[in-house]
């Protein structure tokens, strides 16, 4: 992500001869592309270990120090994998499915501001787009289901679409309270609205409760447990990607993560400031000393942070039934959603909230 | 005791059944919080690098053994209730007569690891709570035959008879050594069902029980 940037400003000062910006794209695109697939890695092997204390055990230990390499090991094991295509499936839809996952996630992760500066598109749009680049993830996972020919896939992706739809609207509620008490749907502005504080706190009550709808609503929306039933191992042996192996089983498991890497720094630029470092109202020397440690370490902590509360979620909860998914999302979160949004509306309009400027 | 009164999900309105499932999935999450921030409750061990400090449970049951007093005698008498009520028939206790001896005392004891299904049967029987079942639990072996042996160091009475006896020399006249393959056992070619005859010259005794 920062490569590609940094390839972007210095092709804007060389000017834009077609090879020259040919060559930066390709730089920067490789870059990202690097950035990812550590960043999966690393989100792994943290999964990995993190599930692993939280139930006593080690986790991985024998690959590296501290089983350090372990992901890397698996990684390089997948792309070696015999890549097998049911005798039945749709071939061409079967491989277009992981394209789709991982693609959808790319581009969703495009938007996110990693730093004042650092950032690969920031649109005006830029929520608006997120949202719905991201909801085209689920079309992999209903192509994955529906291609294999076999009732676990075709089940657990119906369900990953009824999931996910459903999920999509109490997490759009939630990330309309953040939009409304900002003003902005850019995620720079977003971010520059949380000068004087995080909009978790900032708008009491409101705040928090948007972010824990939008927990919530978006753990369902990368489905991980306890809303996992699009895989549901003990029901649907492996759910979508059943009969996937191989680099396209990889292809899965990456967009897998870094959705919720997306997810997470998406949470964490809209209710914890993203890049923007702790600041509260006019205290200036606290402020200044809280602007000593860099923005992109601010942007990562607050994203591990919700990363790390996923994986406890995870590795706590247990799965939902499909009725008890449903009725959490529309009887339960969706009312509270729309009643929450009332409320943000009426403190906008008021300016009842922390520091308000007008 | 402390009688613990569990609400269940179903009682009471909506509101309440709602704080009572959020409460409920705190405790769940205090709960593994605690064990990610105390190392000391993984479980795990990282066996062969930590064969010398491996802890085991008490309740392990890797390998029938004999119990021996603080003088090395058992207190097998050659009763042979354990052989009657093995399920698979893999004790076989054979005995002898010393000459000038109406009483049987104990020959060998032989133990078929490889069809026991370690039920402890054997071991709650005994009336002299001669057997335990000991966590020695690396019994892979090269050869079948080898998973079948003698428990009992030497032949002779049990540890009582020994020790009316006051001189140790008339003791030690009593009893005879046995190895681990000696008595009816398929190393010593001694035919037991469902053990090939064939015999592999390269059979060695890797990994026979201590
Ligand atoms: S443990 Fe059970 S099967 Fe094994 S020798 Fe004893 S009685 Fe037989
Ligand atoms: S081990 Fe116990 S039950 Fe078995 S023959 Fe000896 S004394 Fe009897």
């Amino acid at each position: 992500m920062s490569v590609s940037s940094v390839s972007q400003d210095i092709a804007s000062h060389l000017g834009s001869a077609p090879e020259i910006s040919a060559a930066y794209f390709v730089a920067g695109l490789l870059g990202t592309v690097t950035f990812l697939t550590v960043m999966a890695l690393i989100l792994i092997y943290a999964e990995r270990k993190v599930a692993a204390h939280f139930q006593c055990r080690l986790g991985p230990m024998r690959v590296g120090w501290h089983g350090l390499l372990q992901s890397v090991a698996d990684a390089l094991k997948l792309i070696l994998k015999e890549d097998i295509v049911p005798y039945s499936a749709d071939k061409f839809l079967h491989a277009l499915a992981p394209v789709f996952a991982v693609v959808a996630m790319l581009l969703s992760l495009i938007a996110i501001p990693t730093s004042s500066r650092l950032a690969l598109s920031d649109s005006n749009i830029g929520v608006l787009y997120i949202s719905a680049v991201s909801g085209l993830g689920v079309l992999g996972i209903l192509l994955g289901g529906w291609s294999s020919n076999n009732k676990w896939s075709l089940l657990g992706a119906m369900r990953a679409g009824a999931q996910i739809i459903s999920y999509e609207l109490s997490a759009t509620l939630s990330v309309l309270v953040v939009i409304m008490l900002s003003g902005s749907l850019k995620l720079s502005a977003i971010i520059h609205s949380q000068e004087a504080g995080w909009w978790i706190w900032r708008a009491p009550g409101v705040g928090l409760l948007a972010f824990l709808l939008f927990i919530v609503s978006s753990t369902a929306e990368i489905n991980r447990t306890p809303f996992d039933l699009a895989e549901g191992e003990s029901e649907l042996t492996a759910g979508f990607h059943t009969e996937y192996s191989g680099m396209r089983f990889a292809f899965f498991f990456l967009a897998e993560y870094l959705n919720l890497f997306v997810v997470s720094a998406l949470g964490a630029t809209l209710f914890l400031g993203g890049w923007m470092p702790f600041h509260i109202g006019n205290f200036s020397g606290f402020n200044a000393a809280m602007d000593l440690i860099p923005e992109f370490i601010w942007f990562m902590g607050k994203t591990a942070f919700l990363i790390f509360l996923s994986m406890w979620f995870r590795w706590t909860f247990p799965r939902l039934r499909v009725d008890q998914l449903m009725k959490l999302e529309w009887k339960v979160l969706m009312p509270i959603g729309f009643i929450n949004l009332l409320l943000a509306a009426m403190m906008t309009l008021f300016g009842f909230y922390f520091f308000a400027t007008t | 005791m402390k009688t613990v009164i569990v609400a269940r999900p179903g009682d009471g309105n909506f509101v309440s059944r709602f704080f009572y499932g959020v409460k409920s999935l705190l405790t769940g999450m205090r709960v593994t919080f605690r064990y990610l921030v105390h190392p000391s409750t993984v479980v795990t061990q990282q066996y062969p690098e930590n064969r010398k400090t491996l802890k085991l449970a008490e309740r392990v049951r890797a390998q029938l053994s004999f119990t021996f007093d603080e003088n090395g005698f058992h207190k097998c008498t050659a009763c042979h209730i354990c052989e009657q009520q093995c399920p698979n028939a893999s004790i076989h206790v054979m005995d002898r007569k010393p000459a000038g001896s109406t009483k049987s005392e104990l020959d060998t004891f032989i133990w078929r690891l490889d069809s026991c299904t370690f039920c402890n049967l054997c071991v709650m029987v005994c009336p002299f709570q001669v057997l335990k079942m000991n966590s020695n639990f690396e019994s892979s072996v090269y050869d079948q035959k080898l998973l079948v042996y003698n428990l009992t160091p030497y032949a002779g009475p049990a540890s009582s008879v020994l020790m009316k006896v006051a001189d140790v020399e008339e003791r030690k006249k009593l009893i005879d050594a046995r190895g681990p393959y000696d008595g009816p056992t398929a190393l010593s070619g001694f035919p037991l069902a469902g053990i090939s005859k064939q015999v592999f010259p390269e059979t060695t005794q890797i990994g026979a029980p201590q």
